[in-house]
């Protein structure tokens, strides 16, 4: 039974597909139907919708998330009422959602579910503690990452990655994008003191000086560095970005003198959305990153058949990601097979 | 008038109701929907729910109200079930979760009543409810359709179950649908079930009305209590004549003060059926005694303990306020025009020998003085002879001498030059009211301006102002004079 034993670890993990089509809901039901025999009281909810019976974008056939008799789960009122299975109702949260308000179920049957979620992530976060009072052990959390979403999977203890054909067709390529996102999922987490300090902050850039005092620098966001590099460094080399860190930030970072002081913080590894060869190239220089909110990657899962047809040989690429990232990788569709 | 349009007309109002300890939506909206109280029996039923849970905070079973609040932070406002199922709807799990862990909370708080001496609030009994909407007796809030409604829903859930464990075991035996049409057939059943259900519910809809209703009052109430204990409020007695406060305060400013250490100078003040002049140096609190009495006028009228170590209050039934600090360009008035407005409003609710209380800051401050304590004196006579309960406070002398006049004590001690300035002055200025029958009021303000350390030569070139023959001053005093 792979990695089943090391998520019985942590209180809440995601599941998180790198694109569309890289079968995480086909590893979330493998997920599932393994801790179906677990004595741990399992929760499932989503960062926003999920569980659409065909994929809008693409068309596919999109399997549906499969719950397990006992299990808990949080989904929207409208999806609620469209559920085969017999569920006992046990909170109806006060905050609603684009669908209507959050039903937190028991299943008293197994069958297939719709699940969506809260968006934003201090709404993920109050959900999972919330659990406690269910006396859930463990939180599954359907992630999205390619979309856009205010909702992070790094609010999660532990994550799970989907990659595979649908993100490129080309082993070596593949790889390499997903040993990038594992680079970053991997960056280091600031020291506790200063993640406390950080963690309200919602907006803006701000800079930490050697006193580690936090200044505003009043500059609205990354998007418009041009206008306001001359603040930038004006109080220390150390600087907290809200928002998304984008190829032109990295590359106007690059070029400064003192990039080997700099380090910048955000608040979690999603908030990158710089390409590979200019985050690399940046930390070639010898600039740093740290997030705020680290977790931890337990596997990779890959799907080596793309939506469009092309398939790759899964025990090839299967090696191949593991020479890389050092980590277990399942072909999630051959252990069911077994 | 509800407390909720109340609220922008009185700035201390919305602070007292953001600083109530309300647990649950369903007591916020019932707060804001009160209505002003303008009878006397139902503003002292009112007062006495507040008594009683003032009485039980400071006596042994204390610790109960906070259980009780407990219990109501778990209250959801379900009015949208209430009102579907005195439709006769059906409703659906989530409305009947719903109600069943609100008759659960109910009856919880129901139980903890019964430790006072007496029920603070009378809320319906649910359990005939509860007993419906939980068969299997777990009394745990969670809901759906239990296997116990029905037998047969049993044996269909029970089929089907076998059924996808022999479609696992081999998917053969799923061909020809056999469990889509034992889904649809328990699906049927569960509706049969669910309708069943409400049905029997029904009756109980005016109960479970009453319950939400009262469970909110009695939110209402304990966040009241907490408020007069927290605050130092006090019930007042109703008055038939004389309105009169011991030892009044300003909640907010008293509070702020607090924060930096100082105190807040209570003061007493009586005001009867006519005019009431209020004069006094600049700084002396004169709006704040304004504010501050309108604000209590409202509190009392919504039920609440008023700021005061004792007061005794007529009824109104309106207040009237005119206050100079709200925003009238955006009317395209001058301030003049918009004060005007005001007072005419407030003229003619007087001759029309209205219950009201009329308090006015500053009148006609704007315009020129002549003109100015003409108008001051014309709508004091006509608030005289309508005995309407009125407070005008003002700079002008010469005010008519029937009206009774009430004089902030202001800086009246002696003090060393240097001793005060504006950061202190404050603690040197005497607040409480004295009766005056002076003609002219306190000139004052070149005074106070050069403690707050105004430029010198505007106090200079004032004070030499003051002495030439034609100057305001001195036309002021032979007019006062002659």
């Amino acid at each position: 039974m792979p990695f089943i034993k090391e998520i019985e670890k942590y209180k809440s993990l995601s599941i998180v597909g790198l694109e569309k089509n890289t079968g995480k809901t086909e590893c979330l039901n493998y997920v599932l139907s393994r801790l179906s025999g677990s004595t741990k009281q399992i929760a499932l909810t989503s960062i926003g919708v999920d569980g659409e019976n065909t994929d809008i974008v693409t068309q596919t056939h999109k399997p549906e998330i499969e719950v397990y008799e006992g299990m808990i789960f949080v989904t929207s009122e409208l999806h609620y009422h469209k559920k085969n299975l017999i569920a006992e109702v046990l909170d109806v949260s006060t905050q609603t959602t684009s669908l209507g308000r959050l039903v937190t179920a028991r299943a008293k049957s197994s069958d297939k579910v719709m699940i969506s979620g809260p968006a934003n992530n201090a709404a993920i976060k109050d959900l999972i503690s919330q659990m406690r009072n269910f006396d859930v052990d463990l939180t599954l959390v359907d992630g999205a990452l390619s979309r856009k979403s205010l909702g992070s999977p790094a609010v999660t203890d532990a994550m799970i990655l989907a990659t595979g054909a649908a993100l490129s067709a080309n082993i070596p390529q593949l790889v390499y994008k997903t040993n990038y996102i594992y680079d970053l999922i991997n960056l280091e987490a600031v020291e506790d003191e200063l993640k406390e300090c950080l963690l309200p902050i919602q907006k803006g850039i701000w800079a930490i000086s050697d006193r580690d005092e936090l200044v505003d620098l009043e500059i609205e966001s990354v998007l418009l560095i041009e206008k306001a590099k001359d603040k930038l460094f004006t109080k220390g080399n150390r600087i907290f970005v809200n928002g998304a860190i984008t190829d032109k930030f990295l590359n106007f970072l690059r070029v400064q003198k003192q990039i080997k002081e700099i380090e910048i913080i955000v608040r979690d590894f999603t908030r990158i959305f710089a390409s590979p060869e200019t985050y690399y190239a940046f930390i070639k220089r010898g600039g740093r990153i740290k997030v705020l909110q680290k977790t931890k990657l337990i596997a990779v899962c890959i799907n080596p058949v793309s939506p469009d047809g092309y398939c790759l040989n899964s025990d090839e690429l299967k090696q191949a990601m593991e020479e890389k990232l050092k980590l277990p990788v399942y072909d999630v569709r051959k252990l069911n097979k077994n | 008038m509800k407390l909720r349009t109340a609220i922008p007309q009185v700035k201390g109002l919305q602070h007292l109701v953001e600083s109530m300890q309300l647990q649950s939506g369903l007591g916020k909206r019932y707060l804001l929907d009160m209505p002003m109280l303008y009878q006397a029996e139902e503003i002292n039923r009112e007062l006495d729910l507040v008594t009683r849970a003032y009485s039980i905070l400071s006596g042994k079973k204390a610790g109960l109200i906070s259980k009780i609040q407990t219990k109501l932070m778990q209250v959801r406002d379900i009015k949208g079930s209430v009102k579907n199922m005195k439709a006769n709807l059906v409703l659906d799990d989530i409305e009947l979760f719903e109600i069943k862990s609100f008759a659960l909370v109910s009856d919880e708080i129901l139980k903890l009543q019964n430790e006072f001496e007496s029920t603070l609030m009378e809320i319906p009994d649910l359990n005939p409810m509860i007993s419906i909407l939980d068969p299997e007796n777990n009394r745990i809030p969670s809901f759906y359709i239990y296997d116990s409604y029905s037998d047969e829903l049993a044996t269909v859930r029970k089929e089907i179950k076998e059924l996808k464990a022999a479609i696992k075991a081999d998917p053969e035996t799923g061909d020809g649908q056999p469990l889509d049409d034992l889904l649809c057939q328990a699906e049927a059943i569960e509706a049969d079930v669910r309708a069943q259900v409400c049905e029997r519910l029904y009756p109980y809809a005016t109960d479970l009305e009453k319950a939400l209703n009262q469970i909110a009052h009695l939110d209402v109430i304990v966040a009241k209590a907490l408020l007069a204990e927290n605050l130092g409020f006090t019930r007042a007695r109703l008055s038939d004549s004389t309105t009169e406060y011991k030892g009044m305060f300003h909640p907010q400013i008293k509070e702020t003060l607090a924060l930096s250490k100082r105190k807040f100078q209570a003061i007493d003040i009586a005001l009867n059926q006519s005019v009431c002049f209020i004069t006094g140096a600049n700084m002396a609190g004169k709006t704040v005694i304004l504010k501050t009495l309108a604000l209590c006028q409202y509190l009392l009228q919504f039920g609440f303990f008023v700021p005061a170590q004792s007061a005794r209050i007529a009824l109104v039934d309106r207040i009237l306020v005119s206050v100079g600090d709200d925003q009238s360009e955006q009317n395209g008035l001058s301030s003049f025009a918009s004060e005007m407005v005001k007072i005419n409003e407030m003229v003619e609710a007087s001759i029309k020998k209205e219950n009201v209380l009329i308090l006015v800051d500053e009148l006609a401050r704007t315009t020129n003085p002549t003109e100015g304590r003409a108008i001051v004196n014309a709508v004091a006579e006509i608030f005289n002879e309508n005995q309407t309960q009125s407070v005008i406070t003002t700079h002008y002398s010469g005010l008519d001498s029937r009206c009774r006049k009430l004089r902030v004590k202001g800086l009246d001690k002696d003090f060393k030059s240097g001793e005060i300035n504006k950061n202190n002055i404050n603690d040197y200025m005497d607040y409480s009211l004295i009766e005056d029958d002076a003609s002219s009021v306190p000139h004052e303000a070149l005074r106070i301006a050069g403690i707050l350390g105004i430029n010198q030569q505007i106090i200079a070139k004032a004070n030499k102002n003051l002495l030439k023959p034609d100057s305001i001053f001195c036309r002021e005093n032979q007019s006062c004079e002659a």
